[in-house]
């Protein structure tokens, strides 16, 4: 099991970001680079990568939770 | 705090590459204990240049003299610049194979010369080490001292970048221990010392100006014969900052785009993500093309 984190925002402190949305459900194929997440922080919105190909086994960071850099967002079930 | 999800416009959205180049710039950066304007003002464009290999170095602390109402870096009494920064920053722009150095500061009004003289050295160990590599700088006002502008446009960047931020009616608000007419006074200056230098401006929008402004603006750049302008959308660092008034349609960065070339602006970077060294190396270049 790969374990999805959410990179670095490169911001020096309060290092966080909001879980708008998730673009694939659990259960769902992905494939590196697909656009997995959407992340809001103070300043933007960000859409974060794949880093793995694989099945989305669970999501552990919902919609609307905060998440710090280096937490993990999802699982990842690889072939 | 974070604010809630949906509070911004489909326009402000980047992704966020997990790119082992990024990681590199990291080691490298921390490696010769540098800092960056990316980290300290919290830049959304960070994953994106980094993954690129490009950072835009801030030198003489990370703390600032000023407290200007749009910028995440701290305010303070800074400690004295580091004698080993240039020679530094230097081989760390080597490492990281830059073909173009962009190197701003925090503003000192501390010292003397505002820190003049060791943007100058900063200048001078870069063409020691990396030849090849066109160097900009983009400076603090210096308080308008001629001197001091003269220190730095002696030292010969390639690029001498000085933000106005914004429009004139807003600077009691944005920018409180700062002047407009100073500022453009720095860039007609730079300017008329070293006329082949490519003179470079920017500014923020979405702080609640008015578009006559920003063209009043423009037009004062132009005045002040600089060369380049880049406009970009004010994003709030924090709940402690200015909010954000409004959010700028990319359709009007355009139109501000269009009407910078027909002003003559040998270069210009207009977007909602374009910041003030954002893609330098292309602007540079697109400034020096016949």
């Amino acid at each position: 099991m790969y374990e999805i984190k959410l990179p670095d925002l490169g911001e020096d402190a309060g290092d966080e970001a909001i879980v708008s949305f998730w673009h694939f459900d659990e259960g769902d194929e992905i494939n590196e680079g697909d656009d997995l997440v959407e992340m809001t922080t103070d300043k933007a919105t960000f859409n974060v990568p794949s880093p793995r190909s694989g099945v989305l086994s669970e999501i552990v960071a919902d919609e609307g939770e905060t998440v710090k850099v280096g937490e993990v967002l999802a699982l990842l079930e690889q072939e | 705090m974070l604010q809630a999800k949906g509070k911004f416009p489909p326009w402000i959205k980047k992704r966020l590459p997990a790119s082992p180049v990024a990681d590199l710039t990291r080691r490298i950066l921390e490696q010769y204990d540098l800092n960056t304007v990316c980290r300290s003002a919290h830049c959304p464009n960070i994953g994106e240049c980094f993954a690129r290999g490009t950072a835009t170095f801030m030198i003489m602390g990370n703390v600032c003299t000023r407290s200007c109402r749009f910028c995440a870096v701290k305010t303070g009494k800074p400690s004295p610049p580091e004698d080993s920064e240039p020679e530094r920053i230097s081989l760390a722009a080597k490492e990281m194979g830059l073909r173009h150095v962009v190197v701003t500061s925090v503003t000192r009004d501390d010292l003397e010369d505002g820190g003049a003289a060791h943007f100058a050295a900063v200048i001078r160990a870069l063409r020691k080490h990396n030849p090849q590599a066109s160097v900009e700088v983009l400076v603090p006002d210096f308080k308008g001292s001629e001197d001091s502008v003269r220190i730095v446009v002696d030292a010969q960047p390639d690029v001498f970048n000085h933000n106005v931020e914004t429009v004139l009616s807003l600077y009691t608000t944005v920018r409180p221990e700062a002047g407009y007419r100073t500022s453009l006074g720095v860039l007609a200056l730079a300017k008329k010392l070293r006329t082949d230098m490519l003179t470079k401006s920017g500014l923020m929008l979405g702080l609640g100006e008015r578009h006559e402004e920003v063209e009043a603006v423009l037009y004062d750049l132009r005045r002040a014969d600089c060369d380049i302008v880049t406009i970009g959308q004010y994003l709030r660092p924090s709940p402690e900052h200015l909010p954000v008034v409004e959010f700028v349609e990319p359709a009007e960065f355009e139109r501000y785009l269009g009407l910078c070339k027909q002003m003559g602006f040998r270069a210009v970077a207009s977007g909602p993500f374009v910041r003030s060294s954002y893609n330098a190396i292309e602007v540079k270049d697109e400034a020096q093309r016949p």
